[in-house]
């Protein structure tokens, strides 16, 4: 009696055990798995409060030296991990099968990424930066520096410390709550590349910044990146979804800067601890898709009064079309609300584009008439919004013409034709009579 | 590794200063805050076993006599299950968790934090229980005693006693480098904590040559015979260990052995590395039985190992002053440590070292709480000289011995005290040498010792070289922005600026002319003052950004973008307490059309806020209501159209028109009748065509009718052309699709029945009857 009811046990187990490993899926798009490459071991002490973060969230951490010959984020066609974390600036080749292809096909096929680089930042990682549209500083011994909004240090005087505050206005990105003290950095800049218009700045240097060696004079040439230009900290979303976070900073993620006071020049405000853990935090949780994840389900559309899809519309009808869209808050889908959802009639161009009007929970509904021109229509969501996953949905629809009864009939213009025809008709009756028949 | 720990440590650590002047600080409050912090963290678990101790500890107070405790748990069986339970879970725990509160307890003991009390009574139970045990195993013991060196619990002595017999059974049938550890440890913490046991080795030699039989000729030792890898960690293990056989030993150790351990130690340090900074550590390369082991935890084994040697040897071992002095800068140049089990070590490898006991080696830490002066704020300089744990040193004084200039080699020789504040107990330098400006410099200290006996107490490492930015604000003066013609450089407009200060300056000026923006930087002392960032920046309208670092070669590269410019400067520099950026004004540039072979604009990043956000809505235009006449004049022309029709009427009635000749017989009567009814018939059909909506009125109505209709007049159609018609009834018909709407032609046959072709379709509808009915008609001879 016991034996099979074990054995049934352990058929639901193993029959459990894939939804238990399955990670990253369409329902659940938060990651799990996250493979963390490392220069030197002593990270996962001295950065241990990213790591620990990341852990309480229930991200599973694979640490790897970087030049481990045993890393492989692929098995068998699968891959194991779901995001990578490199922590290895100075690293000239991955362990390993790993290289920059390997990487980038990594999220090529929609897996996550971050990249901290600092001064000692090798060409693997340049590499992998420049792939995401993300060009450091090509000097090697360039670093950012500002002498107008560096943090103030009583034993740090060169300015490389630098305390920014210039966010990406994003809450989805960031957080709700607004990050109030600066974030300190030290490293080097970079600038997006202009033909990449995935990348954006999270976190921009201040105007007076500029990418040079402290240590020796500036030449006669500008130098190659400065003031805003200067990227601290930047994103891309790819069109698949893929995160990618790379930061000039190291440093960023390291327990010491989480933890240490900062005081922007010139300013008074003196806050004590960075604005570093919130940073790293909120947007890791936007890197592994704990934010900003979307959903589009039940596209409908009817003609106004009825409830049934039509197969085809007439030119002219008045249509309601409907979308419901939820967002992935990192344990639940919960209505997403926003006021710039639009759909769009479509063929060729749009030939109507409107804003959806919601009602807080979700759905998303508008009505419109169709227009005067029948063909093969498209309705399209095309829903980009900074942070978001994009939404790109369409469902055809054809629009055909009236029918020949369809049209207006006794038009009162016409009533001199038809006068003329029956009066014709009438009188050619009375004719052919009179003339058969007269005496 | 050993290269991309120091990449990463000169990275992290000392980025700021050159390798030489790296600045230690000693042990501070940070680091009582991240031990509270991390050892809370490890007591997550280390609280949750606490707890299952705590019930144990219960147990334990209702029973004090294990064995009456195991007869009742005998007896009573539901509090035996409970018993056994927690027996096990404690078990599994409190090996790892001994070792844990031990890391935690000690790590607060050194750093001076009062934290025990609330651990007190749980750990104690935890220990008793451990002694108490049978089971256990040295290890065990070992935890147990290290804890209780540290909680002094109320133990029996009869515990101790057991635990002696254990330990030193297990001593007896030790062979890997651990057991010894264990063993001997456990033994020396014993004699340490009760005198009542008597505890020595007779055999002190022997124990001594085996575990001395696994070191290696370069000072490392290995684990066990069997594994042939050495490690620097494992040599900490066993001098820990051999130092311990020697406080066992009765009578005392052969003096040769002592020897041999000593140049074993020299050995070992000849294996340290050093960083550029002057750190020095021990790496390890070793991973095996104990896991990766970071060079911190394996420094910590060394210095714990040379620590336990130097306290039971009276002999001088002659430990490399600036090795020592290292290890101790590479302790603290970790900094924090992430992680609670570096942290303990890193903390007791500094109390070690601050309490190593050979006269020479107590290494002290020359710091300075800033190193960034301002002269204009009048900060002073301060040093503070402590022991690596931050504890002041005793009386000594520092000298400003050398001050280099940043970058160069050019040092000025000064030989000034600091005076020493008693109250902060910091050496100042009150005023700073004259030749002294703003900039970077590199100050060399050393230390004096008041007394000269002190002088061998500690290890100061000589000279301490400190880079010191000295800061101020630097006077700016004679700041103006002038138009000069190009030929002749005459002025064609000047203006002043107020710099740093609100400026508003509106010039133009054209590809002829040159712009000069000048301005003068003093020092606080007077002197010139060269900035490392100056930059005068060109922002056109379509906001492409020209900087220029040059002042006197100007406009060149505009892209050939006439228009309005904003100028804005950015002066600024790692000394001067006034950097600045901000806008001048503009300037109306009125430059020559481009070239056809010029650069265009490089293209500017989009704005990725505009990417995004809805887009303008758009509307669909309808097409206008074709443009109707008043309703009015359709019915004039009405009207005036029924007029023929009622002058024809008017005519017959004035030509008295009459059907008088209508047929009388009744056949005639009756073919004229059917003729007339017949026209009537086809004239109705077009006005009721007309008239009924056609929605109602199924149009195969009106080809059925008229096929009823010729077929009633003109007889079955014989013709091929008949078929024709047909044909073109009902391509019509598909065509408008208006049939479909009633009849839903499912089959179309065509087939030949002796001499005549049928065409039948069959299907389904409102109208199928009179289709098949109209259809059967047309039967065609071939």
């Amino acid at each position: 009696m016991a034996a099979p009811k074990f054995a049934f046990l352990l058929l639901n187990l193993i029959s459990i055990l894939p939804l238990l490993v399955s990670s990253f899926s369409v329902d659940r798009p938060t990651d799990r798995r996250i493979l963390v490459l490392l220069d030197d071991l002593s990270l996962k002490s001295s950065h241990s409060l990213f790591f620990s973060s990341l852990k309480s969230r229930g991200f599973d951490l694979d640490f790897k030296l970087a030049d481990d010959p045993a890393i492989a984020v692929k098995r068998y066609g699968q891959y194991m991990y779901d995001g990578l974390i490199l922590l290895s600036p100075s690293t000239e080749r991955f362990g390993g099968s790993l290289d920059v292809e390997g990487v980038l096909d990594f999220v090529d096929s929609g897996h996550d990424l971050i990249v901290a680089a600092d001064a000692n930042a090798s060409d693997l990682i340049r590499n992998i930066a420049a792939e995401c549209g993300v060009d450091f500083d090509e000097d090697p011994s360039a670093v950012v520096v500002d002498h107008s909004s560096y943090a103030v240090s009583e034993t740090e005087g060169d300015h490389t410390l630098i305390a920014a505050d210039d966010f990406i206005q994003s809450d989805v990105i960031l957080g709700n709550k607004k990050i109030e003290a600066p974030v300190l950095f030290k490293g080097i800049g970079h600038s997006l590349n202009p033909a990449n218009s995935m990348v954006l700045k999270a976190l921009s240097a201040s105007p007076s910044s500029y990418s040079t060696n402290p240590s020796s004079k500036l030449s006669s040439q500008p130098p190659s990146l400065y003031g805003t230009a200067i990227s601290l900290v930047s994103v891309v979303q790819a069109r698949n979804a893929a995160r990618i976070m790379i930061s000039g900073s190291l440093d960023m993620f390291s327990n010491r800067l989480f933890r240490a006071g900062v005081q922007k020049s010139g300013s008074l405000n003196k806050y004590e601890k960075s604005g570093n853990e919130q940073f790293i935090t909120e947007l890791s949780k936007w890197i592994f898709h704990e934010r900003g994840h979307l959903k589009a389900v039940n596209l409908r559309h009817n003609k106004v009064g009825e409830s049934e899809e039509p197969s085809m519309y007439r030119i002219n009808d008045d249509l309601e079309f409907s979308v419901e869209i939820f967002e992935w808050s990192g344990s639940s889908w919960v209505p997403h609300v926003s006021k710039d959802v639009q759909v769009q009639f479509y063929m060729m161009s749009p030939y109507v584009l409107k804003t959806l009007s919601t009602n807080g929970k979700g759905l998303y509904h508008t009505s419109f008439k169709v227009p005067d021109v029948y063909g093969v229509f498209q309705f399209k969501v095309e829903y980009q919004k900074l942070g978001y996953t994009s939404l790109s949905l369409s469902k055809q629809i054809p629009v055909r013409p009236f029918k020949h009864n369809e049209y207006e009939r006794f038009i009162t213009t016409a009533f001199p034709y038809y006068g003329a025809s029956f009066s014709m008709m009438a009188g050619f009756f009375i004719f052919s009579g009179v003339y058969l028949y007269n005496k | 590794m050993a290269r991309y720990l120091r990449l990463l440590l000169l990275a992290v650590l000392v980025l700021a200063a050159s390798c030489e002047s790296a600045v230690f600080s000693p042990v501070s409050e940070s680091h009582r805050s991240a031990a509270l912090e991390l050892f809370s963290l490890a007591d997550g678990s280390y609280g949750r076993t606490a707890l299952v101790q705590y019930s144990i500890a219960c147990l334990l107070c209702i029973f004090p006599d294990t064995d009456h405790y195991s007869t009742l748990l005998a007896k009573t069986i539901p509090l035996n299950i409970c018993g056994l339970t927690l027996l096990a879970i404690s078990l599994c725990c409190t090996i790892s968790s001994l070792e844990e509160t031990y890391e935690a307890l000690k790590t607060f003991k050194v750093l001076g934090i009062e934290k025990k009390h609330d651990i007190t009574t749980s750990s104690c139970a935890s220990v008793a229980h451990t002694l108490k045990s049978t089971s256990s195993a040295s290890k065990d013991y070992f935890q147990a005693l290290r804890v209780n060196s540290i909680l002094k619990c109320d133990l029996n002595s009869e515990a101790f006693r057991g635990t002696e017999s254990k330990l030193k059974g297990s001593l007896n049938g030790a062979n890997s480098l651990i057991d010894f550890y264990y063993s001997i440890g456990g033994l020396v913490l014993l004699k340490e904590q009760t005198p009542e046991v008597d505890v020595h080795l007779g055999d002190a030699d022997r124990i001594f040559r085996s575990i001395k039989a696994l070191g290696q000729s370069d000072g490392r030792w290995r684990l066990n015979s069997n594994n042939p890898e050495s490690s620097n960690n494992a040599a900490g293990i066993a001098l820990e260990a051999l130092a311990g056989v020697i406080s066992l030993a009765t009578p005392q150790i052969d003096n040769s052995l002592i020897t041999t351990l000593k140049n074993d130690l020299l050995k070992l340090f000849d294996g340290i590395e050093r960083y550029d900074d002057g750190t020095y550590y021990f790496d390890e390369k070793h991973v095996g039985a104990l896991g990766h082991q970071s060079p911190i935890s394996a420094s910590a084994s060394v210095v714990r190992g040379i620590t336990a040697v130097a306290a039971v040897t009276s002999e001088n071992l002659n430990l490399p002053g600036d090795k020592i002095l290292g290890l101790a800068k590479f302790f603290l140049g970790v900094g924090i440590p992430g992680s609670a089990q570096d942290l303990y070590h890193q903390i007791d490898a500094l109390s070690c070292l601050e309490n190593i006991r050979q006269v020479e080696s107590t290494p002290l830490i020359l710091s300075l709480p800033a190193t960034v002066i301002s002269v204009t704020k009048k900060d002073q300089l301060k040093v503070r000289v402590s022991t690596v744990l931050g504890s002041p040193a005793r009386t000594l004084s520092v000298r400003l011995m050398q001050i280099f200039v940043s970058g160069s080699k050019d040092a000025s020789v000064i030989d000034q005290k600091l005076k020493f504040n008693a109250v902060s107990g910091m050496h100042v330098l009150e005023t700073l040498p004259k030749n002294i400006d703003v900039g970077s410099y590199v100050f060399s200290f050393e230390i004096i010792f008041d007394n000269p006996e002190h002088k061998k107490a500690y290890v100061t490492g000589g000279r301490t070289r400190v880079l010191v930015d000295i800061t101020g604000v630097i006077k700016i003066g004679n700041a103006e922005i002038v138009i000069l013609d190009g030929d002749h450089g005459s002025i064609e407009t000047q203006k002043k600026l107020t710099l740093p200060g609100g400026n508003d300056v509106a010039l133009s000026a054209n590809h002829l002319q040159k712009l000069r923006l000048s301005f003068d930087l003093t020092t606080p002392s007077g002197n010139a003052f060269n900035p490392h960032q100056a930059f005068l920046k060109l922002r056109h309208e379509s906001e492409v950004d020209h900087i220029f670092l040059d002042f006197l070669g100007l406009v060149e590269k505009f892209f050939y973008l006439s228009g309005r410019y904003d100028i804005q400067l950015t002066v600024g520099d790692s000394d001067m307490e006034n950097s600045f950026l901000q806008p001048l004004g503009y300037v109306e540039l009125d430059l020559p059309d481009a070239p056809e072979k010029a650069a265009r604009p490089p293209p500017q990043p989009v704005d990725p806020y505009s990417r995004y956000g809805p887009k303008p809505e758009i509307a669909h235009i309808f097409r206008d209501p074709e443009k109707r006449p008043a309703k009015e004049l359709s019915l004039v022309f009405l009207g005036l159209v029924l007029i023929p029709f009622f002058g024809f009427l008017a005519g017959l009635v004035q030509l008295r028109a009459n059907l008088k000749n209508f047929p009388k017989a009744t056949v005639p009567s009756t073919f004229a009748l059917l003729f007339h009814l017949g026209i009537a018939a086809v004239l109705a059909l077009y006005a009721l065509f007309w008239l009924k909506d056609q929605s109602q009125l199924c149009l195969t109505h009106f080809p059925c009718t008229c096929i009823l209709l010729l077929t009633f007049l003109f007889g079955p159609i014989y013709h091929t052309e008949g078929t024709r018609l047909i044909g073109n009834v009902l391509d019509v018909c598909w065509a408008q699709d208006t049939i479909s709407s009633c009849i839903h032609f499912v089959q179309v046959k065509i087939y030949v029945k002796g001499p005549i072709l049928i065409l039948r379709v069959s299907g389904t509808g409102s109208c199928l009857k009179r289709a098949q009915f109209a259809i059967w008609f047309y039967r065609v001879r071939v």
